[in-house]
């Protein structure tokens, strides 16, 4: 491995400082700006500011924020493991950009097939977006999953998609799957249509609010419990919650970690499974053959006149 | 400072939340997938072109083998016509040396048959003139006359001639 230059050492330390500062400047803001809490409070994010808008005003929470600072780092991240990217490697963080890509286009060729190969950046960015968001809470920050506004908005999208994609794979077929097996039956059919989204939403935002609040709960209870038991030894001893140290972290890792982790997961593979079953690659590739086939019946008939 | 409620729905933070994810695909589209990709191409390409020099190393390599055993073979089958050449040549030679010396110890013996019996016929000369000296010597002794030889040669001749064949 040839020594980096100068230049080349600057533009890292830059890239680095790109990824860590928005983390550190939201972490600053919520010292800042977090109220003085007595006892549990259970709350929504932030509201830092409103703006007024038309339908509806638009409220600048800290659940916005903190996807704007995840971001900012997902971008720096991406620079900074493509920096001196070469083909022949000659630094590691190449081979875990390959390794990302390789993997999130492994997955998505195994569960989509072929003909999605491009969505290998969007299942990365829900992993990213959405693992990143839940372990922001690792900072102590408000992880923007737990506000239902940013999940509900990644899962249109994933409507949008599915939508699109049965919509492509037979305008016909897709306005009559509603009317199946009996006309009647179409608002059902709408109804659980309408439900993916809102399924994939409320359980990527339950899953993680929920463990905020059980944490705080345990923690709200464990220091109570700390109080009753230990509350007799002397000074500052008697105030200290001695029984919130252990439990609270065991659970941080399950709720924080493994349930951030695994509920971005989740989100992915929802994704893909429902944008490639909404559609049947046979089908259309059936539909483009018989419409090429008509269109070029219809030419040779032309030709013929 | 306020806060949201726990369960809250707002349009604008919704749509703001969609555009957040499309711009995280493009940024990662862009910023991650594109390099990498265009590196492994990259990669690619050079492996490919890697092992079609080898490829056309090795076909190369194989030619030239068959070339040199091709020259090989025919070397030594050179080497064998040469061999064969000289071999006959050789026994041409030899032959050609044999009968030539065959010749010469022939004509030899013939010059020599040929010079002895020259000697010997030479040495019978001798032997009748001795003959006749002697007999004209004797004659003339006998007959206490001088016999000229010249006048008796017949008569001598005849006499040795009747030894030469008694003899």
């Amino acid at each position: 491995m040839t020594t980096k230059s100068r230049r080349f050492k600057l533009v890292d330390i830059g890239l680095l400082a790109g990824m860590l500062l928005p983390l550190v400047a939201v972490m600053v803001l919520k010292i800042l700006t977090a109220p003085a809490t007595e006892g549990i409070t259970i709350t929504g994010a932030l509201v830092y500011f409103t703006i007024p808008l038309p339908v509806q005003d638009l409220p600048i929470t800290e659940a916005q924020v903190n996807t704007w600072a995840v971001m900012l780092t997902i971008l720096f991240l991406c620079l900074y493991l493509t920096h001196g990217i070469a083909a022949r490697p000659v630094t590691r963080r190449q081979l875990a950009a390959e390794w990302i890509v390789e993997k999130c286009q492994n997955m998505v060729h195994n569960n989509m097939g072929d003909y999605f190969a491009g969505f290998g950046p969007f299942i990365a960015a829900i992993f990213a977006l959405s693992g990143l968001s839940s372990l922001s809470s690792l900072l102590g920050l408000f992880p923007p999953t737990s506000d239902m506004n940013v999940v509900a908005g990644w899962a249109i999208l994933v409507f949008i998609l599915i939508t699109y994609y049965k919509f492509k794979a037979g305008p016909l077929q897709y306005l009559k799957s509603y009317g199946e097996p009996v006309p009647f039956l179409a608002p059902m059919n709408i109804i659980s249509e309408v439900a993916t989204p809102v399924s994939m939403a409320f359980r990527h935002y339950g899953n993680i609010l929920s463990g905020t609040i059980i944490s705080v709960l345990i923690a709200a209870a464990l220091g109570g419990l700390s109080e009753l038991v230990l509350g007799w030894l002397p000074g500052v001893l008697g105030d200290f919650p001695f029984l919130r140290i252990g439990l609270p972290a065991v659970l941080s890792l399950y709720f924080d970690i493994f349930s951030g982790c695994l509920q971005a997961f989740i989100f992915a593979t929802l994704t893909m499974m429902y944008v490639s079953g909404g559609f049947p690659q046979s089908e259309y590739e059936a539909r483009k053959a018989r419409q090429r086939a008509k269109r070029e019946a219809r030419a040779a008939k032309h030709q013929s006149q | 400072m306020q806060t949201l409620e726990i369960i809250s729905v707002n349009f604008w933070q919704i749509l703001i939340s969609l555009l957040n994810l499309l711009l995280i695909f493009f940024i990662l589209k862009k910023f991650l997938w594109k390099p990498v990709k265009k590196v492994m191409a990259q990669r690619q390409a050079a492996v490919d072109e890697q092992y079609a020099a080898a490829d056309e190393a090795r076909a190369k390599a194989e030619a030239d083998r068959a070339a040199y055993e091709e020259a090989l073979a025919g070397a030594k089958a050179e080497a064998k016509g040469i061999v064969e050449d000289a071999t006959v040549a050789a026994k041409r030679r030899g032959d050609q040396i044999v009968a030539e010396a065959e010749e010469k110890a022939d004509r030899l013996v013939r010059q020599a048959q040929s010079e002895a019996e020259l000697e010997k016929q030479k040495a019978e000369n001798e032997v009748k003139q001795e003959i006749v000296d002697v007999s004209a010597l004797l004659a003339g002794k006998l007959l206490e006359r001088e016999i000229s030889a010249d006048d008796h040669r017949t008569l001598i001749d005849a006499f040795i001639n009747n030894i030469d064949d008694n003899g």
